[in-house]
């Protein structure tokens, strides 16, 4: 029914005097390039949001700069599940029979395109602006509530949060394309300076420039099929203060929708891409789902499971800890890993044979959560 | 009394932080403003270092804890840096801010 076609990605890091839209369009171009298709096969448009390119009707604006003449166009918000949502979105689309070529794009110059004060701030204002706003809160304080919580709850330790980082960071050496390119210890974790407690610099993904675009079709083209076999949401809240008393209840709700759409279980997935905006949020999403015991993620990713020889490889190119996070873009760049991987276009490093593969994403502080299985047919 | 408002569903009883027209866990619109006695435990406490804004940021950091009230909401509140979770607090409205103060 729907298909993960054409995917498409720019370098990640700094891109000074790109805008949204340039990133967005480079990344649309090798989307084409590496679908086969013609600019005008594009029926539909889902878009994400740019914090330094604010705009009521950013789907349109795409629209226009690419010179796209779509049956169906808008822009999607969701926080950092975003893309998650707009792939889900334009599978609905083709379902229901009105397009049969949605491209899905975010891009944003997060990093060069406003001071560092600039975004933090406009981070910020995802907080209640009566409740928790006027307190000084931030988006690492609201994950950092989150942390201390995990580490009660579960008796795991910040040591072990920090071995998630030091995963992402080894992924993503390997990778040409990624932000953060240096090697880290769990001890330069540690030491690193500290923004909200428990979380450390090193525990938080970067800002970013950078931009991402994946295909959605009817049918597979020129390369592997790769179909949109389950999915699954949650909204279970939007503000910490409202957070329900377990952690990791979106998350799971979410994950068993999306399994269950696709008469698959966990223990079929060969390979993860989860949203890691924090050690944290991984940590809580790996635990949640499954693939990790209580409290154990960080142990897990020390003992080699999630690398690329493991049982379960996760966000082989660096997730947005290291790989780099621009907003809507940066959970893409996990699904533009994943369709590689399964594919086996991923060079140096690709995993053994990996034929379904499990997305998940979360918007806020574990909000909106967006779950999906990818199953390769052919 | 602690000048944290809150509200109460007379339906059900529920009682919540954040206004509404519409009890969150029943629906029902009979809703009463009723004032925090000030007594919670800490669910979750962070010392934050690098604040939204330069003119927020204190040296050392300071303190944001989610603290759960015995009226049954959990609230967010500035707070010493140093709480631990578990910890019995007190609540109460400092210039418009919920604020902890230990019991």
């Amino acid at each position: 029914m729907a298909y993960l076609t054409g995917i498409g990605i720019t370098a990640y890091g700094k891109h000074p005097g790109l805008q949204p839209l340039d990133l967005m369009e480079q990344a649309v171009l090798a989307a084409l390039a590496d679908s086969g298709l013609q600019r005008d096969a594009l029926d539909g448009l889902i878009t994400g949001y740019a914090t330094t390119h604010p705009h009521l009707m950013m789907g349109t604006v795409v629209c226009e700069r690419l010179g796209l003449k779509p049956r169906h166009a808008h822009q999607a918000q969701c926080g950092g599940a975003t893309g998650a949502m707009a792939l889900v979105l334009a599978r609905h689309l083709i379902a229901a029979g009105a397009c049969r070529h949605v491209l899905v794009v975010g891009g944003e110059n997060r990093l060069t395109g406003q001071s560092r004060d600039d975004a933090v701030k406009t981070l910020a204002t995802v907080g209640h602006p009566e409740h928790e706003v006027p307190l000084g809160a931030s988006i690492p304080a609201y994950y950092a509530l989150l942390a201390a919580r995990y580490l009660h709850e579960t008796g795991a330790n910040e040591a072990e949060l920090a071995e998630l980082a030091v995963l992402m960071r080894r992924h993503a050496l390997g990778h040409p394309l990624a932000q953060l390119r240096k090697a880290i210890t769990v001890e330069d974790v540690m030491a690193s300076k500290p923004v909200s407690t428990p979380l450390k610099l090193l525990d938080c993904c970067p800002i970013t420039d950078g931009g991402a675009a994946v295909i959605v079709s009817a049918e597979p083209l020129a390369k592997a099929a790769i179909k949109l076999t389950g999915w699954g949401e949650a909204h279970t809240h939007q503000h910490v203060s409202e957070i329900p008393d377990d952690l990791g209840l979106g998350a799971r709700i979410a994950g068993a929708a999306a399994f269950e759409t696709a008469g698959r279980k966990p223990a079929d997935v060969g390979l993860l891409g989860i949203y890691d905006s924090f050690t944290p949020t991984l940590a809580i999403f790996l635990e949640a789902l499954g693939f990790a015991p209580p409290g154990g993620a960080g142990r897990a990713a020390r003992e080699g499971r999630f690398g690329r020889d493991g049982a379960l490889p996760l966000n082989l190119h660096g997730g947005l800890l290291s790989f780099g996070h621009p907003g809507v873009a940066g959970f893409m760049a996990h699904v533009v890993e994943v369709v590689g991987q399964m594919r086996g276009e991923a060079g140096n490093r690709q995993v053994r044979d990996a034929p379904l593969a499990y997305c998940h994403a979360d918007g806020g502080t574990l909000s909106s959560h967006v779950g999906f299985v990818l199953e390769r047919l052919s | 009394m602690s000048g944290v408002a809150l509200f109460s569903c007379r339906a059900c009883g529920h009682v919540w932080q954040f206004r509404r027209a519409m009890c969150p866990a029943c629906a029902a619109t009979d809703i009463a403003v009723v004032e925090a006695k000030g007594g919670g435990t800490v669910w979750s406490a962070t010392s934050v270092h690098r604040a939204p804004t330069p003119d927020l940021d204190v040296a050392g950091g300071y303190g944001i804890a989610l603290v759960t009230l015995d009226e049954g909401p959990r609230i967010m509140a500035r707070a010493p840096t140093d709480l631990v979770i578990g910890e019995r607090v007190t609540v109460r409205a400092e210039n418009g801010l919920p604020t902890i103060f230990r019991a």
